[in-house]
């Protein structure tokens, strides 16, 4: 099923009339394609966490409509029209383990597709290959969640979300706090689970690097508006546009241009990750690239 | 002279079979900047909660400007050492800013005329003065852990822990926090001890220790042990980028200096390299 995530004009106010009345998005309109990885960016109070909640109509818009594959949701829909789209949008919050409540790996991972009317067997046979598909091992299955270790108990919170079998899966920071073998790997995994699932992935997230290294689409969102969608070479393009709105280049971005600046040549277009920056510094090396020095 | 000295300190935890520490001995200099790296489960943050006498040795000795950890000793060393903690959000106790930073002086019982004047000088240090009457919950994650500090300088402590307090901070934020500690440790000469996964962090330090099972592995300065490389990794630290880039060169069949090398110094390299050609 093909799933796009359309926001029409989407408003949202939170505690509207009242003297707390703040707007949290603001006539927001943005596609998200089906099959994309997307990475949703900006600071604290863009309203990144707003725009999450939307996707499957934890909130409803104020006004304007989202249209979540087949599924409006509108500022008149009502809960119980949602229970079909939340099967499809599988959110992992920010520090998902703290979720965590089953005595087992296997009934917590299980929980979701038994609470969407999964027998008891066939929820465990789901549970059993989603632990395989986020790395846990067997013997873990029994234990109870709290045994384990940070990074093992995010993977079985991940796998719980997994066991709905959403067609989208939207990700809130999901490797704050890992070190930095956890946080390759969990990239790695959603990558991967990505392209094995044929998943539309949406990707909260303040680092530069994974949004030029795993990301084919872009959604830039500053104090509830839209500035910026596009591909990453498109968002990257203006420097100067990055340093206006406080964002980051990625680090080979950054170094390509102080390469620029000290030596004089010119890349052709602007390297985003080490791969194609080493790439096209080969490329200068052997005589491929203009020499403005 | 030695403000932290480790002396063959053993621990493990309750329900664990294995020890997290086996006859372990560490040294920290006065006004020092030591960063502590390991991956996930090394044994820092048990470290430093020993050090702070939040966890209780089975044997050993942990001294601490002078004093040593006693269950009598705990509270005296406790005012020795200002802890930030991963994340923000769980650090606030106050309704306002200037509550929250108001609070560990209340605690300490210092008089409400010397306390106003330290909440104020310790806000306008982190820069969020203009904050004072704000909530908390409308800060950033940044201007959180600045909070954070504030509470701590306020309290006038001879050491700075920082257990991964950068690791949830967008870019900005991160380099607010690490700027302010900077000036800690070279204008006040404020011991600092940071555990962290951030090369920009652990390179501010003079000393990297890297812990791996509860066992100093190496113990060097951090241009030493950044030249490792993508086996860095391993250890719980983020490859400096500029050894990311030189294996991505040697895989375009160019040869990298071994040594390891600043942003600025791969530039240099760079240029030089291609004005031979």
């Amino acid at each position: 099923m093909a799933m796009a995530i359309i926001f029409k004009a989407v408003n949202y106010m939170y505690q509207p009339n009242t003297p707390f009345e703040q707007q949290a998005l603001e006539n927001i309109s943005v596609e998200i394609p089906t099959g994309s990885y997307t990475a949703l960016i900006g600071h604290t109070g863009s309203g990144k966490s707003t725009f999450l909640q939307h996707l499957n109509g934890l909130l409803r818009p104020t006004s304007g409509v989202i249209q979540v594959g087949k599924q409006a949701i509108t500022p008149e829909t009502k809960n119980k029209q949602l229970g079909e789209l939340r099967k499809h949008v599988g959110i992992v919050f920010q520090f998902p383990e703290a979720q965590l409540f089953e005595e087992t790996v296997i009934k917590d991972i299980a929980f979701a597709p038994k609470n969407f009317g999964k027998s008891e067997e066939e929820a465990e046979t789901i549970a059993r290959r989603m632990a395989q598909q986020v790395g846990l091992d067997d013997e873990l299955l029994s234990k109870s969640p709290f045994e384990l270790s940070g990074g093992q108990m995010r993977r079985v919170a991940i796998a719980g979300i997994l066991a709905m079998e959403p067609e989208i899966l939207v990700l809130d920071e999901p490797t704050a706090g890992l070190d930095p073998q956890g946080r390759l790997e969990m990239m790695e995994m959603f990558k991967r689970l990505k392209e094995e699932q044929n998943l539309t992935v949406v990707l909260v997230t303040h680092q530069m690097d994974d949004v030029a290294k795993y990301a084919d689409n872009v959604i830039v969102l500053e104090k509830g508006k839209l500035i910026a969608s596009g591909t990453p070479s498109e968002i990257f393009a203006q420097p100067n546009w990055l340093v206006e709105h406080h964002l980051a280049l990625p680090k080979a971005g950054e170094f390509a241009l102080e390469f620029e600046k000290k030596t004089g040549y010119k890349f052709s277009t602007l390297p985003l990750t080490e791969v194609s920056l080493a790439q096209q510094i080969a490329s200068l090396l052997h005589g491929g690239g203009v020499h403005h020095g | 002279m030695d403000i932290v000295e480790i002396k063959n300190l053993t621990f493990k935890y309750p329900q664990q079979e294995v020890q997290n520490f086996n006859n372990f001995n560490l040294k920290i200099k006065k006004g020092e900047w030591l960063a502590i790296i390991g991956h996930n489960g090394s044994g820092k943050s048990t470290l430093v909660r020993l050090i702070d006498g939040l966890l209780a040795p089975e044997s050993g000795e942990i001294t601490v400007s002078g004093i040593k950890l006693t269950p009598e000793s705990v509270w005296d060393v406790r005012s020795k050492i200002g802890m930030v903690f991963q994340n923000p959000d769980n650090q606030f106790v106050g309704a306002n800013v200037e509550d929250d930073v108001a609070f560990g002086l209340e605690n300490a019982a210092i008089p409400r005329k010397e306390m106003l004047i330290r909440v104020r000088q310790a806000l306008e240090r982190v820069k969020m003065w203009e904050f004072a009457d704000h909530e908390p919950v409308r800060l950033s994650g940044g201007q959180k852990q600045r909070v954070a500090l504030a509470g701590i300088i306020a309290l006038k402590p001879e050491i700075i822990i920082l257990d991964e307090a950068t690791s949830m901070l967008d870019p900005e934020g991160r380099q607010a926090v690490l700027e302010i500690i900077r000036e800690l440790n070279q204008v006040e000469h404020l011991t600092v001890i940071s555990i962290t996964h951030d090369i920009d962090e652990a390179s501010n330090a003079q000393r990297v220790v890297v812990l791996d099972d509860g066992k100093i592995v190496q113990d060097d300065i951090p241009a030493k042990i950044f030249s490792h490389g993508a086996s860095l990794v391993k250890i719980g630290l983020e490859p400096p980028f500029s050894e990311k880039l030189k294996e991505e060169l040697v895989k375009q069949g160019i040869e990298v200096p071994d040594e390891y090398l600043t942003k600025e110094g791969m530039v240099d390299w760079l240029w030089q390299l291609f004005s031979k050609q």
